[in-house]
């Protein structure tokens, strides 16, 4: 192999690293790197939409296991009519009294305050007093117990029974107080 | 063997030489080798734009997807707080005291020689149930009618309820008589106070963290 020959072959392999060099880094190293992003970005979205489908299907489960709560906590709320709890609740519950044969009771509001529970944000807490000038405790504690049964969400926390103004064994007067937690539509 | 005359012996020398030129070696093997490249290239192109169709489909099937996830998003935080509350809510009408059973544990246990004037009582969830009776006792021992009333408010009260507390905070004899059953009595003015706890203890949601804490130590 002459001088001229080795020159022309040593130019020729300068010739193919270049060409080398080109080809990866201007064509392929972009290529590649398109690649591996869409692929990347295939792998979220798909990723994304598995665990949306996981998250409709854990919804669906939710929803039907959720039905009775729903249910539940419906009826709860239909105890709260729309309106301001003091123009609804005291008749309640005077018509109440009076269907259990207790008559001239007064309800008056005594405080209204958001319950400490965080579940019950939509909820208020609110403390009435029931007044009721003479009733015999038979009767009474029928009515009480009638109260309790009717309202799931009033509990008595004072009550109160005493001699009336006029002194007779047969009728008390008393007093109630309660605490409400009404639906803040 | 034949005798052969080579005249063109120089050219045919320099077209072997040109066969063998190096360059032209090197430059078909470069195109070759630039062949592969541009295939390869060109298959590596051709998979990108599958991977790029495959992402369209990807996307488009989040699309359809995404608005149904915000919707389902939301209404998994409105059910949640929906079963929350409701348990909350059952947990308070179901933990909270019934006083129409206490009274009639109480009227059980009214004899027809004891009269109570005065019955005040309260029902708190941390302090528990406390109940403050006042009456009047008669009989020929008036303080062991009122003794024998303030034992069966213990049993009867004290039945379902554990630490039930009956104890008199005055127990006084009076002066004035009282007809029972047509006889005259002396009688005897109690003050009694009732106190239990019907509430679930609180201790118990708290035990566990307590014992992991312990563990740790």
């Amino acid at each position: 192999m002459s001088k001229e020959h080795i020159k022309k072959l040593f130019l020729g392999g300068i010739g193919l690293l270049v060409l080398l060099y080109v080809y990866f880094t201007f064509f392929m190293g972009p290529l590649n790197a398109s690649r591996a992003g869409t692929e990347a970005k295939i792998a979220e979205v798909q990723g994304k939409t598995a665990s949306s489908k996981a998250e409709l299907a854990k919804t669906a489960r939710l929803e039907e296991n959720a039905r009775a709560a729903v249910a539940r906590n419906k009826d709860l709320r239909a105890l709260s009519p729309e309106g301001a709890p003091i123009a609804w609740f005291p008749p309640r519950i005077r018509t109440f009294l009076n269907s259990q044969k207790i008559d001239k009771a007064a309800v008056r509001l005594e405080a209204n305050t958001p319950p400490k529970e965080k579940e019950l944000e939509k909820w208020g807490r609110y403390a009435w007093i029931v007044d009721i000038p003479q009733a015999e405790f038979e009767t009474l504690g029928r009515a009480v117990a009638g109260l309790e049964n009717a309202e799931p969400l009033l509990a008595i926390t004072r009550l109160r029974i005493g001699p009336g103004p006029v002194a007779t064994t047969e009728f008390q007067q008393v007093s109630l107080s309660t605490s409400v937690l009404i639906d803040q539509k | 063997m034949p005798l052969a005359l080579n005249l063109l012996h120089e050219e045919l020398r320099e077209q072997r030489q040109r066969k063998r030129d190096p360059l032209k070696i090197s430059m078909m093997v470069g195109i070759g080798i630039a062949a592969l490249l541009a295939l390869n290239y060109l298959w590596g192109g051709y998979k990108l734009l599958e991977l790029k169709s495959k992402l369209s489909a990807a996307e488009r099937e989040w699309a359809k997807v995404e608005p149904k996830v915000s919707q389902a998003q939301k209404r998994a935080e409105e059910l949640t707080t929906t079963i929350n509350a409701t348990k909350v809510l059952d947990d308070i009408a179901e933990n909270r005291f019934y006083w129409a059973p206490l009274l009639s544990q109480i009227a059980h246990c009214v004899t027809p020689n004891i009269q109570l004037t005065s019955l005040e009582g309260g029902a708190d969830e941390d302090k528990g149930v406390t109940l403050s009776m006042e009456g009047t006792a008669a009989g020929r021992e008036p303080r062991a009618v009122a003794e024998d009333f303030r034992q069966m408010l213990i049993e009867q009260v004290g039945k379902d309820r554990s630490e039930t507390k009956v104890e008199f905070k005055t127990l006084e004899d009076l002066d004035t008589a009282i007809a029972v059953s047509g006889a005259n009595m002396p009688t005897a003015h109690f003050n009694l106070t009732v106190s239990f706890n019907p509430y679930p203890k609180k201790v118990e949601k708290a035990a566990p963290a307590r014992k992991k804490r312990e563990q740790q130590e």
